[in-house]
């Protein structure tokens, strides 16, 4: 859906994605090594464009695009399936996908977190990840979120079916989870190079 | 500070992080090791600046994603 959730943290930011990450999208969807554990994307941009459509016209679905403070895209983000009322307002996140060697994972994770928590007042938030995928399942462990259970065939991809891993994060949880990533990125994003400079600055000893 | 020691080091402080043993002369990175995941990844890394003395760049960050490129990048940065 069209939404206006913009969440700047220390060293990275999200913005709703528009049909001008076309390209940018397509490219981190196709990447053999990034997208393995995603649903198969077209690499043509009309599709991705039609895909946009569609997603416009969807309720409850949130997708951003992973930015450096001066605009930069560094890879993308999604809370969907956003359901039910007051506490048991719930949504998924996924859509993760950075681009190699992006050092944005918890920054972005937090942002999402603030996204559901702070902005759309979910009660929870889970994510599904193929349990193939297992330094996913691990990070989502890593920051806190209980381990629910596995959903059988979750995705199909290429004919072959595959299984994920269920992690929720409760609201009650989630101040403990957000001090956590907070303190972890400020202090990464003090290795960030200062926005307007694309060089990676080389911090010496 | 040799090699030797630095490698002892990094594998003591990579146990911390991923509260497992890692055993003297195991190759561990990324790769074969799925608890080194990307929060535990930036806990390392503030963990060796801290043992250290030493900050690393966002650009070395993504490299260090074995003991064998960390213990080499610290072994430069003592070098120079």
């Amino acid at each position: 859906m069209r939404h206006d959730i913009h969440l700047q943290g220390p060293g990275f930011a999200l913005r709703p994605v528009t049909e001008t990450d076309s390209d940018f999208i397509i490219g981190l969807r196709t990447d053999p090594e990034l997208g393995k554990f995603i649903n198969a994307s077209s690499p043509r941009r009309e599709d991705q464009i039609a895909w946009m459509q569609k997603y416009y016209a969807r309720a409850g679905d949130y997708y951003f695009l992973v930015t450096r403070h001066d605009g930069t895209p560094e890879g993308t983000i999604a809370l969907y399936d956003v359901t039910g009322e007051g506490s048991d307002k719930r949504g998924e996140w996924g859509r993760w996908i950075l681009k190699r060697g992006s050092m944005a994972a918890v920054e972005s994770a937090l942002l999402i977190y603030q996204a559901a928590f702070e902005r759309l007042d979910l009660g929870m938030v889970y994510c599904r990840t193929v349990a193939l995928n297992q330094p996913v399942v691990s990070f989502h462990t890593s920051c806190g979120l209980a381990t629910f259970g596995i959903v059988p065939n979750n995705m199909i991809r290429d004919g072959k079916s595959y299984d994920a891993v269920e992690q929720r994060l409760m609201l009650t949880n989630w101040p403990a989870v957000r001090a956590n990533l907070s303190t972890k990125a400020e202090r990464l994003a003090r290795h960030l190079p200062p926005p307007g400079n694309p060089a990676r600055t080389k911090i010496g000893i | 500070m040799t090699d030797k020691d630095i490698e002892a080091k990094v594998r003591e402080l990579l146990a911390l992080v991923l509260e497992k043993p890692i055993p003297a002369a195991q190759p561990v990175s990324r790769a074969n090791e799925p608890k080194w995941d990307s929060l535990k990844h930036v806990e390392l890394i503030f963990a060796l600046e801290d043992t250290f003395g030493v900050r690393f760049s966002e650009q070395d960050m993504a490299g260090l994603d074995s003991i064998q490129s960390i213990v080499a990048a610290l072994g430069r940065r003592h070098a120079a």
